[in-house]
Parts: C-alpha cells; sequence; structure tokens
C-alpha cells in the first residue's frame, strides 16, 4: 500500500481534479441563478478544440487561452439564447449542444487539423508549468510544491474569487436571488434576464478556461470526446459542495484523487473499471447521504416545533 | 401536440438541413446531390432500408423509456445505463441457457433484459423520490456505473476468452429472426412497435396510465384523490428502465449475437432526444425515431459519395434538435392564431 499512498498523490490529485474544479464553477455559477448547465461539457470540449487549434496555427499559448474563452462563450450564449430567449428547456439545449460541440470539433478535426481521432504535434504550444528553481532540490518538496501548471493556481484562484463575488458582492447577491426565487427578485427590480446572460457569459469564460487547460495543460493535443464526463463530474461537483464553489472543490479533489489512486492500483493488477466506476459511485453516495441528513434535520425540527407550539 | 409545433418542428429540420447544406457546399459538394444520397441510402435495397429500420428500433424504445420517466415527472437520463444492462443479463440468459426452445428462450432473455434495466433505474428513483436526491445528476452518474460494471463483466466473468472483449454468442434459440439481409434488421422491430402500442393503451386507455400522468400531472391533487405518487413515481421509473433494458436486449439478441464492450455509443442519449422533440406527445415519438434512423443511417450512403464524414450528420441532427427545442423560433404566432400555450416537458432543474 505505502507504494499507492505516497506524497506524489498529492500532485497528480490536483492535475487530475483541475478540469473538473472549472467545469465545477462554470455550472455552480449559473446553477445559483437556477440554471442547471449540463452543456458545460460541450463548452469544454470546443474550447479544448480551439485552444489546440489556435496554439498550433499562432504559436501562442496566451492566444490559444484568449480563443477558447471566446469560444466558450460562443456556446454558452447559443445556450443562454436559446434557454432564455426561447425558452427552451436548459436540460434538452445542454444535451443538445453537448452532441452539437462532440460533432462540430470532430468535423473541424477531419477538415481543419486533418487529423482522425487525436491530433498532436511539436507545434502545439502548451501552457507552461510554473517552475522555482529554488524548490526543486529536494524530491518531496519538488513534488508537492514545485511544477504545477499555470492554470491549476489559476483554477485554484477563481475558486475563492467566484465564491467572493456569489457571497460577498452585489452581483452575487443578485445571482442568488434568482435562484432563490426568481419572481421576487423581479419585483425586486432586479433585470433577470440580463442577470442570466452575464452569468452564462462567465459560465461560458471558465468552461473555456476548462477546455484549454485539458488540451494545453493537462495533455498536449487534442482527441475527439476528449472531455469524456469531465463536464458532468463538474455537476456532480456542483451538487455535492450545494453551489459553494469551495465546497465544490472538494468534491473536485476527491475526483481526482480516486482518479490518482485508480491509475495506481491498476499496476496491482486490480481490473480498471472497478476502479473507474468509484468515483460516480461516491459521488452518488455522498449526494445522497447529504440530503438524507438534510431531510432527518428538517423533521426533526419540524417534530420540535410542533411539540412547542 | 398543435398545429403549431409540427409546423415549428418540420421548418426546424429544414433549417438545420440548410445550415448543413451550406457547409456541405463550402466543402466543395453539391448539397442537394449529397442529401439525396442520404436519402437514397437509407431507403435503397436490403441494406439502406434495413440498416434505417434496425436503428430505429432502439431509438423508438430509448426514447419512449424516457418519455414515460418525464410522464410522472422524473428525468430518467440514466436509460443508457439501464440499455447497458439488460443487453448483459440478455446475453448472460442467452449463452448460458442451453437446450430451451426459442418460444421459451427468447421471451425470457427479455424478461432478463426488461428486470434488469428496471431494477436498475429504481435506485435513482428511490432517491428521488424518498430523499429528493436530484436524478438528473445520479442517473448521468450512475450510467458510468453500469457501464463499467457491464465492461468489467464481458473482460473479466463472462468473457469470451477469444481476444475481444465480448460475451460468448447467445444460442440459436435466443436469437430474434434476421430479415431483410445483409441489414442487421430483425423481428426486435415488431416487438418496439408492438410495446408502443401496449404503452400508449396504458398511459391513455386504463387507470394505471391516468395515475401515471396525474402524478405527473399534478402531485399533490394525485395525492389528494388517493393515488400514492411515490409509488406511481417508482412504477414509471420501472417501466422507463425496463423499456431501456428491452432496447439494450434487442441490440443483443437481434443485431450483435452476443454482448459487445461498450456497444452503444450513446444510442440512449439520442433516444432521450428524439422524446424530448416529441414536446410530450407519444404519437409524434415514432415519427422522429424514424427520421432520426433515415440520418442516421444515410450518413453512410452520403459518406460514400461526399468523402464528408458522418460527424456532418451528427450535427445536422444537433442542430435540428435545438432548434426544434426553442419554442416560437420561427414567429408563427402572427401567422396561425393567437399566442400559444407551452404545454411541455418540466425539469428538475425548474423548481
Amino acid at each position: 500500500m505505502s507504494g499507492i499512498l505516497n506524497y506524489t498523490l498529492f500532485h497528480s490529485m490536483i492535475r487530475n481534479s483541475t478540469s473538473i474544479l472549472f467545469a465545477m464553477l462554470a455550472c455552480s455559477i449559473t446553477q445559483q441563478a437556477n440554471i442547471l448547465n449540463v452543456g458545460v461539457e460541450g463548452i469544454m470540449l470546443v474550447a479544448a478544440f480551439t485552444a489546440v487549434a489556435t496554439s498550433f496555427f499562432t504559436g501562442s499559448w496566451l492566444l490559444a487561452i484568449f480563443a477558447a474563452i471566446v469560444a466558450g462563450v460562443l456556446i454558452a450564449l447559443i445556450i443562454a439564447v436559446a434557454n432564455i430567449k426561447y425558452k427552451a428547456d436548459i436540460f434538452a439545449v445542454g444535451m443538445t449542444v453537448n452532441m452539437l460541440a462532440l460533432a462540430l470539433t470532430k468535423f473541424a478535426n477531419h477538415n481543419i487539423l486533418h487529423a482522425s481521432g487525436s491530433f498532436t504535434s511539436q507545434d502545439i504550444k502548451p501552457i507552461p508549468d510554473v517552475k522555482v528553481a529554488a524548490l526543486s532540490g529536494n524530491a518531496v518538496v519538488d513534488s508537492l510544491f514545485n511544477q504545477y501548471n499555470l492554470m491549476e493556481f489559476i483554477g485554484i484562484i477563481l475558486i475563492f474569487v467566484t465564491g467572493y463575488f456569489m457571497y460577498k458582492t452585489v452581483f452575487g447577491l443578485r445571482t442568488r436571488s434568482i435562484g432563490m426565487n426568481q419572481m421576487a427578485a423581479l419585483t425586486a427590480g432586479i433585470n433577470v434576464v440580463k442577470q442570466k446572460y452575464v452569468v452564462m457569459v462567465i459560465s461560458g469564460v471558465l468552461g473555456g478556461l476548462g477546455g484549454a487547460y485539458l488540451s494545453l495543460g493537462y495533455t498536449h493535443m487534442f482527441t475527439e470526446n476528449m472531455t469524456n464526463g469531465r463536464g458532468f463530474m463538474g455537476v456532480a461537483a456542483m451538487f455535492f459542495g450545494n453551489m459553494n464553489p469551495v465546497l465544490g472543490w472538494v468534491g473536485c479533489l476527491l475526483f481526482g484523487l480516486l482518479d490518482s489512486v485508480g491509475s495506481q492500483l491498476q499496476a496491482y493488477g486490480i481490473p480498471s473499471q472497478l476502479i473507474l466506476m468509484q468515483p460516480y459511485i461516491i459521488t452518488v453516495l455522498i449526494l445522497s447521504a447529504v440530503l438524507i441528513v438534510r431531510k432527518r434535520k428538517k423533521t426533526k425540527l419540524q417534530s420540535t416545533n410542533a411539540g412547542e407550539a | 401536440m398543435k398545429k403549431n409545433d409540427y409546423i415549428e418542428i418540420l421548418l426546424s429540420i429544414l433549417a438545420a438541413l440548410f445550415i448543413g447544406g451550406i457547409v456541405i457546399f463550402i466543402m466543395g459538394f453539391n448539397p442537394l446531390a449529397a442529401y439525396g444520397e442520404l436519402f437514397k441510402g437509407a431507403f435503397q435495397g436490403n441494406f439502406g432500408f434495413g440498416s434505417t429500420l434496425a436503428k430505429f428500433t432502439p431509438l423508438l424504445l430509448t426514447a419512449l423509456a424516457f418519455h414515460i420517466s418525464t410522464t410522472v415527472s422524473v428525468f430518467n437520463v440514466g436509460v443508457e445505463g439501464s440499455l447497458y444492462l439488460g443487453a448483459m443479463a440478455a446475453a448472460w440468459v442467452g449463452f448460458g441457457l442451453t437446450g430451451v426452445p426459442a418460444v421459451i428462450h427468447v421471451p425470457l432473455c427479455l424478461i432478463a433484459g426488461a428486470a434488469a434495466g428496471g431494477l436498475w433505474a429504481l435506485i435513482p428513483a428511490a432517491l428521488k423520490v424518498y430523499y429528493n436526491v436530484n436524478e438528473i445528476c445520479t442517473t448521468i452518474l450512475l450510467n458510468y456505473v453500469a457501464i463499467d460494471i457491464t465492461s468489467y463483466m464481458v473482460n473479466f466473468p463472462l468473457s469470451s476468452k477469444s481476444g475481444s472483449p465480448q460475451t460468448p454468442s447467445i444460442s440459436d434459440s435466443a436469437s430474434l429472426t434476421e430479415f431483410m439481409l445483409p441489414s442487421k434488421a430483425n423481428t426486435g422491430l415488431f416487438i418496439a412497435i408492438a410495446l408502443f402500442v401496449v404503452l400508449y393503451w396504458m398511459l391513455y386507455h386504463t387507470t394505471m396510465g391516468y395515475r401515471l400522468r396525474s402524478t405527473g400531472a399534478n402531485p399533490a391533487f394525485s395525492e389528494y384523490v388517493g393515488i400514492n405518487p411515490k409509488r406511481e413515481m417508482m412504477a414509471g421509473m420501472f417501466i422507463s428502465g425496463a423499456l431501456g433494458g428491452i432496447a439494450g436486449a434487442i441490440e443483443v439478441m437481434g443485431v450483435y449475437g452476443c454482448f459487445l464492450d461498450n456497444f452503444s455509443n450513446g444510442i440512449a442519449n439520442n433516444g432521450m432526444l428524439v422524446a424530448l422533440i416529441s414536446r410530450g406527445d407519444i404519437r409524434i415519438i415514432p415519427v422522429m425515431a424514424f427520421f432520426l434512423a433515415i440520418l442516421q443511417s444515410g450518413a453512410l450512403g452520403m459518406q460514400r459519395y461526399t468523402s464528408l464524414d458522418d460527424s456532418i450528420i451528427s450535427a445536422i441532427i444537433a442542430l435540428f434538435i435545438l432548434f426544434a427545442t426553442m419554442q416560437g423560433l420561427f414567429k408563427l404566432k402572427t401567422t396561425f392564431g393567437g399566442p400559444k400555450k407551452h404545454t411541455g416537458l418540466k425539469t428538475g432543474s425548474e423548481k
């Protein structure tokens, strides 16, 4: 077991959790306004492709991140217009956009990058890792604190930025009030439509960053369907943290940890399928446990209130 | 569905085909000729039309599965998981039992598939009904679990040991009869159509159907008139999962002849989208499922003609569904009478 549970696990946990983290942020912020953004999977996939293509053609990872954000916002706006203006069911739009994203990136991969399956090239400039020479002396310190990808830092910073905006600013209060009671928010004079659009744009930016990380930080290539459910895991992490970015992060770290442990256990001859299903089972169990406890508390509260009355 | 809805769907199809046509044109092909090849591919010869029918069967069943869950206002995204487990159960009974006549073996396999799929759907159903755990989230997650479970079984305990991840072939007595060879069309088609008729009759002409529909429309009222909405939701989800399981069983018994790892590739997702664009009208589901089947099987024909791969067809399908889910996208209110009220589906996300 000591071979599995060692200090390198921390680094790979952070690595594996970061793409889910961006997805979690992207749908936490929309869920606050009562928009269940399952389309984050598609946003990330299109952004991942755009990032690789831009990096390949321009040789600049900064431009690539920017292009990924633009692509993410565009897809988010499709969802927003369909849902807000044309009253399309948010879940249906999200799933359709995921399907569209899969088809479009596959099409573009064939016809723009002339690759099938996955595209990789020496000309793709990845997002750099942050290396501090002073820390690289000791192997343990180096693994724990050094050589993280730039986006992994940005992701963690964004958790707290998002949390601050949601819970400490007027913008956040307005957004949350829509989620709590849209009619009341409307009556209070909040421009609900505009607020929802803004939230979706921010969601597109976050999803775009997640996509860029996936294809230029986590890997240095584009693969068809490379998001592979990470957007949905982000949705799950959002439910896990009940829309709170910091609590959602805990969920992401859990996914990341199980992913890392799983890939190491595989070396010990345990069937990969049995390991791969663990994060999903654990999320379902935790989600259920959270709600069961909440329900118990509620009924307890009701019974004590009834007793006092 | 109202007249406006039909016209909106038709216009959605045309708009999606138009946009797809522009892309095909930019790629240097004649869009009309390409679409001609598409429809030829979907209808011409035994192989073409047979493939369309073979694709139609699981689309219809999974769309019905999703429809019945939304009838009791549960969003069962987990039909895909039920499909995999149903397929696995049917394959197991199919190759495990031998020396049984087909009259018994085929129904046994179908029942095994239905039971596996239905029981699997009861997990998210119970969590939703008794603890209010969001079923969209749990069913999406449980799909991955179901796929991993079947992948494990097909690679280890039930492997055919032939090198490729599949179970041993099912015995002849468990196979559905194929027709229109060399296509994969099989008698599962008639099972699917029969199930559609039964389901329609059950939903609109029996008390059980009334209870289910009433639960979805207004659980509080249902409870008042003596219906147990929790039980009805569980029942609806069981039927939903069972239909998904039967869809998987038919794929095994009629198309593949064994359980193949990862065989579905999102069949149930497409079925779900079929149900969504049908806007809660069960009578439209077969039409939409058939249309999607035409596009999917015709994609091959178009690929031969244009060297454009099937991703363009997937994009057209996605665009069509996207347009179809939008209400009043084509501004028909002034042309076809007063403002219409939408009576579509409600998701768990709209609280």
